[in-house]
């Protein structure tokens, strides 16, 4: 195998490429994650006020917060007053 | 090319390595016979893993699994193939079984990979995570849980960009997208089945509203959120974060329900949404919760003792079929259910839902036997020839089963099944050795 070890992944790029739709996802992912990101650079929020920052259903905001909480790159705030809903911020 | 077959021998051949496959490994390979323990996971342990806690006990199920998977994984007699699926098996002779099993590439070398998470952190693709039922996202380059075993990153090349960038960080060059599926033809003695079942999957049933409504999810998806390693910092609710304070069980989803065509009793959903209504009165002391059920089967040890902490504890049991649900502005649910002990129909609201998805037979192994020899159930759980006698004996002599491919129970009947199967098939190798 002339591959270099480390230097594979372009070997099964060459040989088979990559699917249309996992590009697509990919940059879906990118555009929500710059979004949330973006929205929380001046405040705190709880996802449905990113929800409606964001003018994404509840349930998709809940799943990417919580992705990006699991990366490193969110961090869950505060509750609020009724023990109800967390607040997300960025991590610095 | 990889695409020859490789020949390879072993004393027992032992398919799926959950609680029962595992444990009837330990049994072979502690006696001195050489095992090959075939998993279509990327980890060992079964579903069992996945689970918070066990009833009655509630004892830590990842502090009982993770030593018996690390002493399966360790020992000398006995060889596992993780994504791996045996295609067919045909016997022979007496002590003879060839196997087909094709075994998917990882793309990382687990021997040299130290789980440090870099390609993790590196790659930029997310996706929903199997492993937390959906609930949170992974990356594709993934080790597929914390207590996986393997403990070693994993590719998943269907959602892979090819980017490279796991391999650009990796410190010991343990990624290689140059490996190819393997194929293996086996040669075994003994067989064990132990391939598990399939969790009922509720979208079945439509008026439940499973998917529809995000605040109706299954029991196993409590279960990742009441676990350790759960997805989210706290138990909420998928539809909107809210941490829920009022939360309902739907008990027999898909089990003793002719509709779907499973009428048997899954013998677990009870013990289990009873423990994981424990667990949050634990972990959400202000929160109420409710169990919507048929009638609550506590028939095994400790079962129905534990089922009167509960009700100690402020579980509401209600004795009520559960016909609709639907969902409000807010996310709360409303539960159309008739009150069987009154005789009326009633409708409650909750802020959550879970469904305790019943139990059903593994379709994946329906056809693994050449010319059809293995027997099943009515329910399609493998038949056993002899249940009061040799409850592990099959149709095919010298062919075992253990654990939840014969039929729904819980883990310590799992591992008594497994003690049962592997005892049995310890006595067909030595009736007959070759000399």
């Amino acid at each position: 195998m002339e591959t270099k070890t480390g230097k594979t992944a372009k070997y099964l790029r060459d040989k088979q490429g990559v699917p249309e739709h996992v590009k697509d996802e990919l940059k879906e992912f990118n555009r929500i994650k710059r979004a949330i990101t973006e929205a929380l650079k001046t405040e705190d929020l709880t996802i449905a006020q990113l929800s409606e920052q964001l003018n994404m259903s509840k349930p998709d905001v809940t799943y990417y917060v919580m992705s990006l909480v699991k990366y490193g790159v969110l961090a869950v705030g505060e509750i609020d007053d009724m023990d109800e809903y967390y607040t997300y911020k960025l991590v610095k | 090319m990889s695409s020859e077959n490789k020949t390879i021998k072993f004393d027992a051949l032992i398919v799926g390595a959950g609680i029962a496959g595992g444990e009837a490994a330990l049994n072979l390979a502690n006696s001195g016979y050489k095992v090959l323990l075939v998993e279509k996971e990327r980890s060992i342990g079964g579903k069992m893993i996945l689970l918070s806690k066990v009833f009655p006990t509630l004892d830590c199920s990842a502090c009982i699994t993770t030593p018996k998977v690390s002493e399966i994984a360790r020992h000398k007699n006995i060889t596992i193939f993780t994504e791996s699926e045996v295609t067919d098996i045909s016997k022979t002779a007496d002590n003879d079984f060839i196997a087909h099993i094709t075994k998917k590439p990882r793309y990382v070398h687990v021997e040299d990979c130290t789980a440090c998470q870099l390609c993790e952190k590196a790659c930029p693709v997310s996706v929903r995570d199997q492993y937390q039922y959906g609930l949170i996202g992974r990356k594709a380059a993934f080790i597929p849980f914390s207590i996986a075993n393997p403990k070693a990153a994993a590719i998943d090349i269907e959602n892979c960009t090819l980017c490279g960038a796991c391999e650009k960080v990796c410190p010991t060059s343990c990624i290689d997208f140059t490996m190819e599926t393997e194929y293996f033809e086996l040669h075994a003695k003994t067989v064990i089945m132990a391939s598990g079942f399939s969790l009922f999957d509720p979208l079945e049933i439509p008026r439940y509203g499973y998917e529809r409504y995000k605040n109706v999810i299954t029991s196993m998806q409590m279960e990742r959120e009441i676990a350790p390693t759960r997805p989210y910092n706290t138990i909420l609710r998928p539809g909107d974060g809210k941490v829920p304070d009022k939360i309902a069980y739907v008990l027999c989803v898909g089990s003793r329900d002719q509709t779907v065509g499973n009428p048997i009793c899954s013998q677990i959903c009870c013990m289990y949404s009873i423990k994981q209504a424990q667990l949050l009165m634990g972990a959400l002391p202000m929160a109420d919760v409710t169990i919507y059920y048929i009638n609550i089967r506590s028939f095994g040890k400790g079962f129905e003792e534990f089922y009167q902490q509960a009700k100690g504890m402020g579980v509401n049991f209600v004795k009520g079929k559960v016909g609709k649900i639907s969902e409000l502005e807010n996310g709360n649910l409303i539960l159309r259910y008739e009150d069987i002990s009154e005789g009326v129909v009633k409708e409650a609201e909750h802020d959550m839902v879970v469904l305790s998805v019943g139990a059903k037979s593994n379709p994946s192994v329906a056809n693994i036997f050449q010319e059809g020899r293995l027997k099943f159930d009515p329910y399609n759980f493998i038949a056993q020839s002899d249940l009061m006698g040799s409850p592990s004996k099959t149709s095919i002599e010298g062919v075992f089963v253990a654990g939840t491919a014969t039929g729904p129970m819980d883990i310590p009947d799992s591992i008594l099944s497994a003690g049962s199967a592997s005892s049995d098939a310890i006595s067909y190798l030595i009736q007959h050795e070759t000399v």
